[in-house]
């Protein structure tokens, strides 16, 4: 709404001109200045200039409404791990960003398809019952993985061809290679979900593209990557909330360079500012060869939590039964250590393991 | 003491074309009718008469004579001697955060008439914070709470529902767990989890246009809303840190902002709490920091300053800047009832979780199957 032009909003055409004169043509240039520029550039007395401001304040407000009212909208998107989504108080939160971060071969990629899958899915079955947009940047997305992990999770429901076709056709791929790609994707996205009905969107994954552009040790990169990661975190909110639906994105891992006294440890990528952007950080992480974990490190309504799981042919799933809790003692999400594979399983003689 | 002509709230043509006729100072307008003011400055009437009005409203106070405020701000101008100040502030309550030990260093609680930052590491729990404020300010006065309603403007999309709900009916069942007499009683019939929520005014602002816009309109809804005791704006950082080339401009808002939200405070009478974001500081040597965002100037626009972060897996927060208390630490955690103090446990040790230890990389525990 700030980039509505003032001639709409109800300003008089002779203000509007002058105003054009000083080169401001939108509610968001004109409240981008003090009151005292204002009367200056208007030529009003405060009075009038304030008077202004308020009535283009008006036509850019959000709408104001209760918590109560929220009630009735809100929802989930139940994630069909058990566990996972009663620490979650539902599923992952529409409306908001979802970050799952670890190691490479984790299952960051597993876990994206199988929320794809999960999002065509019919209401009855725990689904969204709507389109996926993929934004893919590592050209990690495998259509074979996606449908095996489809018949496999719900044999019943994609005991049929049509079925499985019609989900694979519900899945709308994007390949961007570049930085400047996935921003100008992002900027033109409102017209893909609404074109296609998408109900979430992924991006898999925000790190890489980012970290291959920019070295943060030559001057003036840092910044210039915080903006656009900044670019990207509040478009991607304002998608999230316009719609109602669910952001899910996946980052990589860094090592935090330790002083001379403590050693260095794995942490997730992207810094500190883009910890405060995300809403829910779900850290994936290795526990031997064939056990991870997921840790809820950053989250509105969970606790630290950690829950162990596997990945099999049906996708990611969890162990243990769910009426136990494990918690974990956790500390800032930005610098939560994270454990990456130490070792690696060369006997392959036994079962198959199936790493992204 | 004379007045010059340029220092009122006029436009600047008509200003322009005051000094142009020769008027220097508002003794040479006080005693002229508009007809000769508009034929002499070569005014319309309508700016002559406007010119008068603003002459006698303002320069005829003496040197305080108000703003652009008009007739109000020159009768708020009287002094107040520091006896009727401190009356006042004893009638001011303060919001509890439920957490004794807070409550305790800030004196009472979040201070109302007055601006609070709440700066932080991500996860640290400021939202949890502001969440407990919201549900705390709406606690009844026969329990020692403010009774007032409260305005949320979400910036981040934070404001999950199933968090709020959990934190009011744990409140609830606080203030039921208390109840002695009558009034108490009948004041709990009307503090319940919906009516809590019907009590939080949500605001969702995408940038920070959007975020001035309803900070401008804000004023107006205050005064049809009188109830509101407290404005939690989370976070006024995130939309500030991006989309700004020009960081004097930025500065240049940001203390507007501040400004504006100082004047709500004290003159509606509103608790007004703000979070911020931490940024990295590079110092020299390759030496980083992390520091509250949105830059030193911002330091000066709260007028008190709670600092959340980490101490290893424990959470503190500190007052770093507050006129009033002595900078103090306290310790605090996040249970599922929302902002308590740390220690402290409603559950018996049985009913507690189980506590899993998450190792850290480059650990002791052989790979190896």
């Amino acid at each position: 709404m700030a980039t509505r032009i003032l001639k709409r909003t109800g300003v008089s055409h002779d203000m509007c001109e002058q105003l054009k004169r000083h080169q401001i043509e939108s509610c968001k240039d004109l409240l981008s200045l003090s009151a005292v520029d204002v009367m200056h550039v208007a030529g009003l007395s405060y009075q009038k200039a304030s008077v202004l401001l308020q009535s283009v304040s008006k036509a850019v407000a959000p709408p104001v409404t209760t918590a109560l009212e929220l009630w009735k909208q809100q929802s989930c998107f139940s994630t069909s791990l058990p566990a996972l989504d009663k620490l979650l108080r539902g599923g992952l939160p529409c409306g908001t960003i979802t970050e799952v971060t670890g190691p490479s071969g984790c299952g960051k990629t597993q876990m994206c398809l199988m929320l794809s899958v999960l999002a065509t899915l019919p209401k009855s079955e725990g689904g969204l019952e709507s389109s996926v947009i993929y934004i893919d940047t590592e050209s990690a997305f495998s259509a074979e993985r996606l449908v095996e992990i489809a018949q496999s999770r719900f044999p019943d429901y994609f005991s049929s061809k049509e079925r499985v076709l019609q989900m694979a056709g519900r899945v709308h791929l994007f390949r961007e290679l570049t930085c400047q790609d996935v921003l100008n994707r992002l900027d033109r996205l409102e017209e893909d979900i609404i074109s296609t009905g998408a109900g979430l969107i992924i991006l898999d994954s925000v790190a890489s593209v980012v970290r291959k552009e920019f070295d943060t040790t030559l001057p003036g990169n840092l910044m210039h990557r915080s903006n656009l990661l900044g670019h990207e975190a509040s478009t991607l909110k304002y998608l999230a909330h316009q719609f109602n639906i669910p952001v899910v994105l996946t980052n990589q891992i860094t090592t935090h360079v330790g002083s001379k006294v403590d050693p260095g440890f794995v942490t997730a990528a992207l810094g500190n500012t883009w910890s405060h952007s995300v809403n829910t950080r779900l850290i994936v992480q290795y526990v031997d060869a064939h056990q991870r974990q997921i840790l809820i490190a950053k989250s509105p309504v969970a606790p630290f939590a950690v829950l162990n799981y596997t990945i099999e042919k049906q996708g990611i799933c969890i162990d243990g039964d769910d009426s136990r809790e494990s918690l974990y003692e956790g500390t800032d999400p930005g610098l939560q250590p994270i454990r990456v594979q130490t070792g690696f399983n060369y006997n392959l003689n036994t079962s198959t393991d199936c790493t992204d | 003491m004379q007045r010059s002509v340029s220092s009122l709230s006029l436009s600047p043509s008509v200003k322009m074309k005051l000094v142009n006729a020769g008027f220097q100072f508002t003794a040479d307008l006080l005693h002229l009718k508009p007809l000769q003011l508009s034929k002499e400055a070569s005014l319309t009437q309508q700016e002559a008469l406007e010119v008068l009005q603003t002459v006698r409203r303002e320069g005829g106070g003496g040197d305080e004579g108000g703003g652009g405020g008009g007739a109000a701000a020159a009768a708020a101008s009287a002094s107040l001697t520091a006896l009727e100040l401190l009356q006042k502030e004893e009638e001011m309550k303060s919001i509890v955060t439920f957490s004794s030990q807070l409550d305790a260093a800030l004196g009472g609680g979040l201070p109302v008439g007055k601006t609070t930052e709440i700066c932080g590491a991500p996860g640290v729990g400021k939202t949890q914070l502001c969440l407990q404020l919201a549900v705390d300010v709406q606690v009844p006065q026969c329990f020692g709470g403010v009774g007032g309603q409260v305005v949320y403007i979400d910036t981040e999309g934070s404001f999950l529902l199933q968090r709020v709900v959990d934190i009011a009916a744990a409140a609830v069942q606080h203030c039921s767990l208390l109840v002695e007499d009558d009034e108490q009683r009948v004041a709990m019939e009307t503090f319940t989890v919906e009516t809590i929520l019907s009590n939080m005014f949500l605001v969702r602002c995408h940038d920070y246009v959007e975020l001035l816009a309803e900070v401008h309109l804000l004023p107006d809804f205050l005064s049809e809303h009188p109830r509101v005791r407290l404005l939690v704006i989370d976070s006024v950082a995130f939309p500030f840190r991006q989309h700004f080339d020009d960081l004097s401009q930025r500065t240049r808002l940001l203390n507007g902002l501040a400004q504006q939200l100082i004047a709500m405070a004290t003159g509606h009478g509103i608790a007004v709490a703000m979070t911020n974001q931490m940024t990295t500081r590079l110092s020299g040597g390759g030496q980083s920091q992390l520091v509250p965002a949105l830059g030193e100037s911002w330091g000066h626009a709260p007028t008190i300053r709670l600092l959340l972060h980490w101490a290893g897996s424990r959470r503190m927060a500190a007052i770093f800047k507050s006129p009033d208390h002595r900078g103090a630490t306290v310790q605090y955690q996040i249970t599922s009832e929302g902002f308590r103090d740390a220690g402290q446990s409603e559950q018996p040790p049985s009913k507690r979780p189980r506590t899993q230890s998450v190792e850290p990389a480059g650990s002791q525990r052989d790979a190896s199957r």
